[in-house]
């Protein structure tokens, strides 16, 4: 008999406990025991003020001294998203101009080098529930409120970033090279769905656009080592934060979102979702009001025990026979998925020289040969 | 049948090799050094995987040899103690030491070995003349000596090392990485360089451990 360790990766329709923040200082609107659905507004807060810094001489061509000249507005002014900044009209007429990319303040203009900085006005935001679900726990100090509802666990390999929450939007197919071009300012606030691969312009390029979070199937090792403290060490201990939450759903290079997840995902296109980078899990709620019944019939452990969902890693190991859903880990078919139609009684010399018991894979595409080390067993409800 | 280890789940600072040091055992296999980190950190991610293709030997193999030079002894370590104080190079005895299951990721036994003299004799200042001959231990429920690794020192290129064992002889070239079979306990070995030495002197007779890997001669002049 030929065992395999087992994976978890998807989790459907679970009781968890998810935690919802304030993004500022402000006043939570619900109290214990309320039951809530995703429209329903459960506190609001006072964002304070950011502030960005645009270099102007550098976007209109001009020398940093002269920036002030071509400024439309005077330092100390207050302006609004959109309106104009400054501009430059060339010999021919043609005109180059720049608008505020918020509702600000001009605070600053640094002559030498042309970067203008602007203060953000605070602004009033308000926060959904975003589930249907039961409060469950609030700390009015921290702004956090813990609601018990029901999702969808994606279990993805590995990530960065805190909790962050948004609307989840596929933006290519699931083997896909996802470019700097993917990334607008339309898809502020919301969590991406990528392909293979994802670049680390394009992470940057999200970030300045306020995506909440990238959801990937691989990315290159020197980018994540950048965005992970400089090591690769799996569990990793520290948790890190850049400004965007990652989740990487299968390993290093270009690796398609495995045909599981990426079906979870597809569904949940549209929807509000979570996105915890530093765990590299997602929660996808639950959108069926009577997914409240079971949500109330439900009981966890108590928060004091068990403040958030805990995943129990598996370790075990399960035999592997025909019909065993897996997926290929390693370097070589790598994240390969599909069903298991042989399992070899004898071993085989590879052309590595190791001699292994083989497992012949049928995936989507083609029939495939693997060795046993080389698997994991992701379905193994049968 | 359980899972096995891996061969990289001994090694805790694998994301610590410097991937153009990699680079220098991989010439002629085609792969770019994008690829060789990710290859790498997958690696780290599942250490238990095997090689599929030769290729993919070759990779592990460089890895081994670079994790090796990084877990190797230190200048300044406690080299004198009596044990060792590194786990696959005993200073104070002269042993090379592989663990077993190792051979469950590279069978090659000679390749293994060679990866272990490349990560951690390779360019190593030899304290005294005594480190020109190594014994290699293999490692399990119980330690089996299965040959040695010999450090002659050539005076230049062009050098010879002539040498008799077991009756038959041999010329060995600077440069050379040469292995002869000696499945006996212990072979005897006679030896002719001249312009060079071992163990201190251009010619002379040892006795050395054989075993099911030999003698293994590394006439690189480092």
């Amino acid at each position: 008999m030929l065992y395999a360790p087992v994976r978890l990766r998807v989790e459907r329709d679970v009781i968890v406990r998810i935690r919802r923040h304030l993004l500022g200082k402000g006043a939570i609107n619900v109290s214990i025991g309320s039951q809530v659905s995703p429209s329903d507004i459960i506190g609001t807060a006072q964002v304070l003020s950011g502030f960005r810094i645009i270099n102007i001489s550098q976007t209109l061509g001009i020398s940093p001294k002269d920036t002030e000249n071509f400024l439309k507005r005077k330092i100390g002014e207050r302006i609004f998203k959109g309106e104009l900044l400054a501009e430059k009209v060339d010999v021919l007429g043609r005109k180059k101009i720049i608008t505020s990319p918020n509702d600000g303040t001009l605070e600053h203009l640094n002559e030498e080098t042309g970067d203008l900085r602007i203060t953000f006005l605070s602004k009033k935001v308000e926060l959904p529930a975003g589930v249907f679900g039961i409060v469950e726990d609030i700390d009015k100090i921290k702004g956090r409120v813990i609601i018990k509802t029901q999702a969808s666990i994606v279990h993805g390999m590995f990530g960065t970033g805190r909790v962050r929450d948004g609307i989840l939007h596929l933006v290519g197919k699931r083997d896909q090279l996802i470019d700097k071009s993917f990334s607008t300012p339309a898809l502020e606030g919301k969590i991406l769905v990528g392909g293979s691969l994802v670049f680390k312009d394009t992470i940057s390029s999200c970030i300045s656009n306020g995506v909440s979070g990238i959801i990937t199937g691989g990315i290159n090792s020197k980018e994540y080592k950048g965005m992970a403290g400089g090591r690769l060490v799996f569990p990793k201990k520290l948790e890190t934060e850049i400004g965007i939450s990652l989740v990487v759903c299968e390993g290093f290079g270009s690796i398609s979102i495995g045909s599981d997840i990426y079906e979870v995902l597809s569904e949940a296109n549209g929807k509000f979702t979570t996105i915890d980078g530093n765990s590299g899990k997602i929660f996808l709620p639950s959108f069926e009001a009577n997914s409240l019944n079971k949500i109330k019939s439900t009981v966890l452990p108590p928060i004091s025990q068990d403040p958030l969902y805990i995943y129990n890693k598996y370790q075990e190991q399960v035999e592997l026979k025909k019909g065993s859903k897996v997926r290929v880990i390693g370097n070589t078919y790598a994240g390969e998925q599909g069903n298991v139609i042989a399992v070899d009684n004898s071993e085989t010399v590879l052309a590595s020289g190791i001699r292994a018991h083989l497992v012949t894979i049928e995936t989507q595409r083609r029939k495939i040969q693997v060795p046993v080390a080389n698997l994991e067993v992701i379905d193994y409800s049968f | 049948m359980a899972n096995l280890s891996g061969l990289f789940d001994s090694f805790d600072n694998l994301d610590q090799i410097d991937i153009n040091s990699l680079l220098i055992w991989l010439k002629g296999v085609p792969i770019v050094s994008v690829q060789l980190e990710n290859y790498l950190a997958n690696k780290i991610l599942y250490p238990a995987t095997v090689p599929i293709t030769a290729i993919d030997m070759k990779i592990d193999l460089a890895i081994l040899r670079e994790v090796l030079r990084l877990n190797g002894p230190k200048i300044g370590s406690l080299e004198e103690s009596l044990l060792g104080d590194n786990p696959f190079l005993n200073t104070t005895l002269r042993k090379i030491i592989i663990p077993e299951k190792f051979l469950s990721f590279v069978p090659d036994l000679i390749n293994l070995t060679w990866a272990f003299v490349d990560g951690l004799l390779l360019n190593r200042k030899k304290k005294d003349l005594y480190e020109d001959l190594w014994t290699v231990v293999l490692v399990g429920d119980s330690d089996e000596i299965v040959g040695s690794v010999l450090l002659p020192e050539f005076g230049s290129k062009q050098e010879n090392l002539d040498i008799s064992i077991q009756g038959e002889n041999y010329k060995i070239k600077a440069g050379s990485l040469t292995r002869i079979s000696c499945s006996k306990p212990r072979c005897e070995l006679a030896y002719t360089i001249t312009n060079g030495n071992i163990l201190g002197k251009n010619a002379g007779a040892i006795e050395l451990y054989g075993g099911k890997l030999g003698l293994m001669i590394d006439g690189r002049m480092y």
